[in-house]
């Protein structure tokens, strides 16, 4: 299941919080195999303050491994003012709460801003595209809806990180003898 | 029992206290203490919830009997003496049938199933996998050392919604009252449980009445065939 990857160098990538708890710690396989696909394709992230703000404790440790090494950084972006943007982010809030059922009150802002950046990166900077990295289904949908309803279907790209590498929770035995049953143990 | 208060009744007969459980449930029929001793459920569980290694062999047995010993000693990594250490302890709970007849014995056990809807408590076999990976997985142990049983039983519930499109991995967090990464952490955590449970947990569909069909989780034959990566251990 070899996948060409869609980061390239001269786009802006904007991660959600929850790529880099799939990923797991520094010493995690996962964890390598993501720093690989970035480092190829010549990418810094952008962590936005907003919502990488919300690893901490136990989890510190993969985030700050990331800006040492230099493969990612922190924006501190404000939230956005332009109005497309502004729509953007009002278009995912009203998509998430439509795709799960849910009053839009209870959509939480940090899964709804990341569309207002996107929007807001692909009207002020000059870089080829901008990609978002959500591995939160319903948020994906969100964001998807409303930069294609802002549209900005060509210059942003929404994607999970089963996109970017190939993504398995389990772990392999000591034994390298591949996955089976007794893995989901 | 003179301090229990009296529940006011509504005028259909229900009861307005919420979450009280109707008067009927229990009976002197079904108190009796002969009939009480004769139901050794609450110890097995509270064994069962109190040791999730022994909890991740018996729903291995569950999952997949009838099995031998030596096939649990290799696909769970533990020692002879440990497998069969906790093999004899749960069939003396009566949770594990044992066959002498072949050789090498085999084992199977019975799903279990506990729900009150007036506690709320629900407990299947998914619950007890989700339960037994603390056993296994750090996260999960982290999981249930900073927030309890309970709150580990409600993820569950949370991350299926989440698989199923019905839940943001924050609406879960929110829901279940932990860190927004907490939450994402032990989402990603519980899927083994999923996987397996949606397959080989009879109960499933009680625990996802409304999803059990939506949840989109990676099908177990699609990782089995996933060629392994090894990494220094």
């Amino acid at each position: 299941m070899a996948r060409k990857t869609p980061l390239s160098g001269n786009t802006d990538v904007l991660v959600d919080a929850n790529i880099f708890i799939a990923v797991g710690e520094p010493s995690n396989p996962r964890f390598v195999q993501f720093r690989r696909a970035v480092q190829q394709a010549g990418v810094v992230l952008q962590l936005p303050q907003r919502v990488i703000g919300e690893i901490g404790g136990r989890e510190t440790d993969r985030v700050q491994t990331a800006l040492t090494e230099g493969w990612a950084e922190i924006i501190d972006a404000p939230d956005p003012t332009d109005g497309d943007a502004i729509a953007a982010s009002d278009i995912a809030r009203r998509t998430i709460a439509t795709v799960t059922g849910t009053p839009e009150h209870t959509v939480e802002k940090a899964d709804t801003i990341l569309a207002g950046l996107a929007v807001q990166y692909a009207t002020d900077r000059s870089t080829a595209g901008v990609i978002v990295l959500t591995d939160d289904k319903p948020a994906r949908a969100g964001i998807q809806n409303a930069v294609t309803a802002q549209g900005f279907a060509g210059t942003i790209e929404v994607y999970g990180l089963a996109d970017i590498m190939e993504v398995t929770r389990l772990k392999p035995r000591p034994s390298g003898r591949g996955y089976s049953r007794q893995l989901l143990f | 029992m003179k301090d229990l208060p009296e529940t006011p009744l509504r005028p259909d007969g229900g009861s307005s206290a919420l979450g009280t459980p109707p008067r009927d449930m229990m009976n002197e029929e079904t108190l009796r203490p002969e009939l009480l001793a004769e139901n050794a459920g609450l110890e097995t569980l509270v064994t069962l919830l109190t040791h999730p290694a022994l909890a991740r062999v018996y729903i291995y047995i569950c999952y997949w009997g009838p099995v031998s010993p030596p096939e649990i000693t290799e696909s769970l990594d533990l020692s002879k003496s440990t497998a069969y250490t906790y093999v004899d302890r749960l069939v003396d709970l009566g949770l594990v049938e044992r066959d002498e007849s072949v050789r090498p014995q085999q084992l199977t056990a019975e799903p279990v199933l506990l729900v009150e809807p007036h506690a709320p408590i629900i407990i299947t076999p998914t619950i007890l996998h989700a339960f037994a990976l603390q056993a296994v997985d750090e996260e999960i142990e982290y999981f249930v050392d900073r927030h309890g049983i309970g709150t580990l039983v409600a993820a569950v519930r949370g991350a299926g919604l989440h698989y199923a499109g019905t839940m943001t991995q924050r609406m879960v967090a929110s829901e279940i009252d932990v860190r927004d990464t907490e939450a994402m952490m032990v989402i990603y955590a519980l899927e083994p449980a999923l996987i397996v449970g949606r397959d080989h947990d009879p109960y499933f569909e009680q625990l996802f009445p409304d999803v059990s069909d939506e949840m989109e989780l990676p099908t177990f034959d699609a990782r089995e065939t996933t060629p392994a990566r090894p990494e220094e251990d």
